[in-house]
């Protein structure tokens, strides 16, 4: 991959920067509201990173992803409030528990491949989704969702004082997701993940098992997504059907299609935009300026899905790599014009 | 023995408006690889119409208008997919990764166009006053309006095998979906199947669009959401590019849903995914759908 040679260091003064942001006098990143903000953004961040391992990386278009990243929520909360375990025995348990879930619903899923792949994915989510949105069984207060239970967590979670806890914790958590994500797509294992994705056929003529590979890409995928959950839950400070539904998957589409497939920070580019933006967009359409404009045109307006579709819909169809596919593109002009 | 009357034709009617969603995504995906999400969209286009023309067209409700309603939302949708074929989908021909995204875009943007437009809130369709009267079999009183669903997507299903079985282009159609490299091979002009498939299966999917709006009371740019899902469940367990199967599976999925509903609310979804794992381990061709070589 084309690289430059300061964008490593610069990265690693990025993330100190950030790092000590909420230390450095008055900026708008010592106030707990935009903390919050980039707290979230970070993780789907962190989140669009592990669905580019599977989409982008080993080309598993699975459309259930967001189980995971639900079930680790639901599980860690269910365990901590019902005092089951100790809170960081709870995390553990959660993401190991969710573990076990993708190896399930993997095995069953990776019997197909391609786009049924994708449907089989879907309806397993929908499951998910309709198991929490419904209260079967009793446990997760349907819609409402469970609100995770203050006293029994360390104090330096709650609270808008103690905001920068997370903020710190969530970009930890993009960090580590990152590192690897990044071990991981460049070991031997991910060496097969894109060779699966370029050419499976060619994978099993080589005597490797593809289904064994695409399997062990969905499990790790799932297990970073459903850490991801726990730390969504700290930072959101409940869990709600809305995480498990199959909108949160299309997010995650949209995020890695939009900043760009494979190169990793195009992903982690694209969740942190998106979320910024989706919530930046919701207040824009309540401006003045949109008032004098007929309600053909600004109806639509207001509703972020309609900029964000159509703009994924352009960078499929005239631009696929995307965000940091347009960025290497350029990169590759430069270079050969010197 | 009457609550298991009702619950049973309520469960049939639930799948033959899960078969109008079906019929489409199932054809599409047989004879050109796309996993349609913009198939939902064709429903609520298809729901608008028609309460377009039920509330701002026509002032009276009664059986002919709402049948009219029908098809003038039928042929609205059908127009919509064509439009969606015609310009988006054959420019990312063979690409079907590409063209599932395109049309998750589309779907997207379809659903805040309408929601921008007219907002997320349930608006009234009018129906026939004889919409809310029972029927007594034995015991049971069972909603008339179950049996319009089934006797539409009956219609819908006779009418749509004699056009594969007994037309050209069905021919075409059904040959396309054995093997399509071969048809094209041949000289036939496939991209015109293409597009009738896509135009039949928005025109299916509208109607289903006025029906699902008259079974949950009102329209919304919502109301396609669970039904795109359980049309993607009813044709990997009807089988792909069938559309026989895809009836069959229709109404095994909506009296299972219906019967598990009733023991025990929720239930319902979670036994129709648990069906979907065992015919996916157990027969992953789907009941109907043949093994492509």
């Amino acid at each position: 991959m084309l690289r430059w040679k300061y964008s490593r260091p610069l990265l690693g003064v990025l993330i100190i920067l950030l790092f000590a942001a909420p230390f450095l006098g008055n900026n708008p990143l010592s106030h707990p509201g935009l903390q919050q903000t980039m707290a979230v953004a970070f993780l789907y961040g962190a989140l669009a990173l592990t669905y580019d391992l599977l989409f982008g990386f080993t080309g598993l278009l699975s459309f259930g992803h967001a189980l995971f990243f639900a079930s680790g929520m639901y599980l860690a909360v269910l365990f901590i409030n019902h005092d089951v375990l100790v809170w960081w025995l709870a995390v553990i348990a959660a993401v190991a528990l969710s573990t076990v879930l993708a190896i399930i619903i993997g095995s069953a899923s990776l019997r197909t491949g391609g786009i049924t792949f994708a449907m089989v994915t879907l309806a397993f989510a929908e499951a998910g989704h309709v198991v929490i949105s419904r209260d079967f069984g009793g446990f997760t207060n349907g819609e409402n969702g469970v609100a995770l239970n203050a006293d029994k967590v360390p104090s330096i979670f709650i609270g808008v004082f103690n905001t920068k806890y997370l903020f710190w914790i969530s970009l930890a958590t993009l960090v580590v997701v990152y590192f690897i994500t990044w071990w991981i797509t460049e070991s031997s294992a991910g060496r097969v993940f894109a060779a699966l994705r370029d050419n499976e056929t060619r994978v099993a003529v080589l005597g490797l098992k593809p289904t064994r590979f695409k399997l062990l890409s969905f499990v790790i995928a799932a297990a970073m997504a459903s850490f991801i959950g726990v730390v969504m839950l700290m930072v959101s400070g409940s869990a709600a059907p809305r995480f498990a539904s199959a909108d949160v998957t299309i997010a995650l589409l949209l995020m890695v299609i939009l900043g760009g497939a494979v190169t990793r920070w195009g992903a982690v580019i694209g969740g942190i935009v998106y979320s910024v933006a989706s919530t930046r967009l919701q207040d824009l359409s309540q401006t003045t300026a949109l008032h004098s404009v007929p309600k053909i045109i600004s109806g639509p307006l207001s509703e972020p899905a309609f900029t964000l579709g159509l703009l994924f819909i352009f960078v499929v169809m005239f631009a696929p790599g995307g965000f940091s596919g347009a960025y290497y593109a350029l990169r590759l002009r430069v270079i050969s014009k010197k | 023995m009457d609550t298991f009357m009702l619950i049973g034709i309520t469960g049939i009617g639930l799948g033959a408006l899960y078969f109008l969603v079906a019929s489409g995504l199932s054809l599409i995906y047989g004879l050109m690889g796309v996993l349609n999400f913009a198939h939902g969209s064709f429903l609520t286009v298809g729901a608008f119409v028609g309460l377009w023309f039920s509330t701002q067209v026509v002032h009276v409700s009664n059986t002919w208008t709402f049948i009219a309603a029908m098809i003038v939302g039928g042929l609205a949708s059908g127009l919509f997919a064509l439009i969606v074929e015609r310009v988006v989908i054959t420019r990312l021909y063979e690409r079907h990764i590409d063209q599932a995204l395109v049309t998750v875009g589309i779907s997207l943007v379809v659903g805040a166009v309408l929601a921008g437009w007219f907002g997320n809130d349930l608006r009234l369709l009018p129906t026939p006053p004889w919409f809310i009267n029972t029927v007594s079999i034995g015991s049971a009183h069972i909603p008339v309006d179950r049996f319009l669903y089934i006797a539409v997507a009956l219609i819908l299903l006779i009418a749509n095998t004699a056009l594969l079985r007994y037309s050209r282009i069905g021919l075409v159609i059904r040959a396309g979906v054995e093997n399509r490299q071969m048809v094209a091979a041949l000289g036939i002009n496939v991209r015109l199947a293409f597009s009738a498939v896509f135009f039949l299966g928005g025109f299916a999917a509208g109607i289903g669009g006025v029906l699902v709006s008259a079974y949950s009371n009102g329209v919304s740019p919502l109301i396609a959401g669970t039904y795109l899902i359980y049309g993607f469940i009813v044709v990997v367990i009807g089988g792909m590019g069938s559309v026989p199967g895809s009836f069959l599976a229709a109404m095994v999925i909506g009296v299972i849903k219906q019967y598990a509903n009733y023991y025990s609310p929720g239930l319902g979804d979670f036994v129709v995914v648990f069906l979907l794992a065992g015919v996916l381990l157990l027969r992953p061709q789907g009941l109907l759908g043949k093994v492509k070589p």
